[in-house]
């Protein structure tokens, strides 16, 4: 089997799942995630599975810009002053309901950038040398920003539910 | 003895250390009961975030099949070699920048004949008479062509008005030679006019060839194509729309019919008794007095890029779409 047909059966959803965090639409998700592996199989990577979340980052950051884009320039149409792009999380409506998952977005949404970055390559399975590799960080500064990161999100879920659980209760 | 620090094992956990590091751990741990409550506490809290992870996932949808991807990657590479041509102007562009491009801004406004720091350079042929626009295209195919690579520095010339209004204006660049294009002014408005069409992007795209000049990334928001002589390929003017609202447009096309284009909207310019009778013929792109032009000759085609924004800003957007398309 192809080498890179191995490494789509294995990490397709994967990286969906990894993109679909950064730009909060199921099928956006998939659309991007196809791309990617369709420029991997167009450009041959000696690395493919660390360039592949490589290109789904970069993807992603594209159509965040885009997106600030659109905003600010439908703002300008109506005449608005220009408010600070914020992303926007639950564009998919199955998720839009469910609160829980809204409260892992906000906490995920307090992580700096970087933080951010380095947990969900993380979690989508990249090593440390591939994360440091990608993220231009030291190896050993892997643990560090990881251990910050899963504390902050722990921190900032559980504050919202005690915020959450005295609004209910008062 | 020193206690583990939490990022090691964090580490540890998460299989990112060497072996003769977990060694190091491992002993450690064995007989230390704090850090072994440490690392039970991050073992736990990696757990919870994987956990809160997980709920952060799409609805699992249908991968296509792997040579669905195969087939969209091979017809990619196909359209990418056919873009190599397109970009190829671009690409010229960026080169003309690097080499003094700035110096080329076409100045559409009248320039003190004190700032004409450099006699006009003419190609002999190409004289300041120049061809009269309303030659037919048979004179204008048999004009000679200039040295491919060479800026063209153009700028209208009113050959009806005052001697205030000098002649084109060029500063030289260090590194080109700069050549002026004698703008002819001529009476062809009618013939111009009557022959413009506007027409959708595939459309122009099939008449055109795959040539159509327009700048990689931006939204196309109309597409004029002058009609052609015998197959020749057609004048056309590409308007895109930045973010921002500007609308940028890319004329390309013979030079006799491109400076004649913008021999047009110069006369509009600076003499508004005169612009009142002329700028009815500017239909075809109508770009206003001012917009920034800059402009680039191959052989005998021209190609400018004309836009309402100040002429860094052009060139900053240039340069950019220049490297994203070469980083793609």
């Amino acid at each position: 089997m192809d080498e890179l047909e191995q490494l789509y059966q294995t990490t397709y959803t994967a990286v969906v799942r990894f993109l679909y965090r950064k730009v909060w639409d199921a099928e956006r998700a998939e659309d991007l995630a196809q791309e990617v592996f369709v420029r991997a199989l167009t450009h041959r990577p000696e690395k493919p599975r660390a360039w592949v979340f490589a290109v789904a980052a970069n993807l992603a950051r594209d159509e965040a810009r885009a997106a600030v884009r659109r905003k600010r320039h439908l703002t300008l149409l109506k005449g608005d002053p220009v408010s600070q792009p914020t992303i926007q999380p639950a564009a998919d409506t199955l998720v839009e309901h469910d609160e829980r998952v809204a409260a892992v977005q906000d906490a995920l949404s307090t992580l700096t950038p970087r933080d951010r970055e380095i947990l969900l390559l993380w979690d989508a399975g990249l090593s440390y040398p591939e994360i440091a590799a990608q993220t231009g960080l030291a190896l050993g500064a892997v643990g560090t920003t990881l251990a910050r990161a899963r504390r902050r999100l722990v921190e900032a879920h559980d504050r919202q539910h005690a915020q959450g659980d005295h609004a209910a209760h008062s | 003895m020193r206690h583990i620090p939490e990022e090691e094992l964090h580490a540890y956990l998460d299989q990112g250390l060497s072996r003769s590091q977990c060694v190091e751990i491992e002993s450690h741990l064995a007989s230390c009961p704090s850090c072994q409550g440490a690392r039970d506490g991050i073992a736990a809290l990696r757990d919870r975030t994987t956990a809160l992870l997980a709920k952060l996932a799409p609805p699992r949808g249908f991968p296509p099949a792997f040579e669905t991807l195969q087939a969209r990657a091979a017809v990619a590479a196909s359209v990418r070699r056919r873009r190599v041509h397109v970009g190829a102007w671009a690409a010229s562009l960026v080169a003309a920048i690097g080499l003094g491009w700035t110096a080329s801004n076409l100045v559409t406004r009248p320039v003190p004949p004190s700032q004409i720091s450099h006699p006009v350079s003419i190609t002999p042929t190409r004289s300041t008479s120049a061809v009269p626009a309303s030659v037919p295209s048979a004179t204008r195919q048999s004009a000679p062509r200039l040295t491919p690579r060479r800026v063209a520095v153009s700028r209208a010339v009113r050959e009806d008005t005052s001697p205030t209004v000098p002649a084109a204006p060029v500063v030289p660049a260090p590194a080109l030679e700069l050549s002026s294009i004698d703008i002819p002014r001529a009476d062809r408005e009618v013939e111009l006019d009557g022959m413009w069409r506007t027409m959708s992007w595939d459309g122009a795209q099939a008449e055109a060839g795959d040539k159509l000049p327009h700048i990689d990334g931006l939204p196309v928001v109309q597409v004029q194509v002058q009609a052609s002589e015998h197959g020749k390929v057609p004048l056309t003017v590409v308007a895109q729309q930045l973010a921002s609202g500007e609308v940028i447009r890319t004329i390309e096309g013979p030079m006799n019919d491109v400076s004649h284009l913008l021999a047009k909207r110069t006369m509009s310019d600076p003499d508004p008794s005169t612009s009142s009778t002329r700028s009815d013929t500017l239909k075809p792109s109508g770009p206003s007095h001012t917009d920034q032009t800059m402009a680039m000759q191959r052989g005998d085609r021209l190609l400018v890029i004309t836009g309402a924004l100040p002429s860094d800003s052009l060139l900053a957007m240039i340069r950019r779409l220049n490297a994203e398309m070469r980083s793609k």
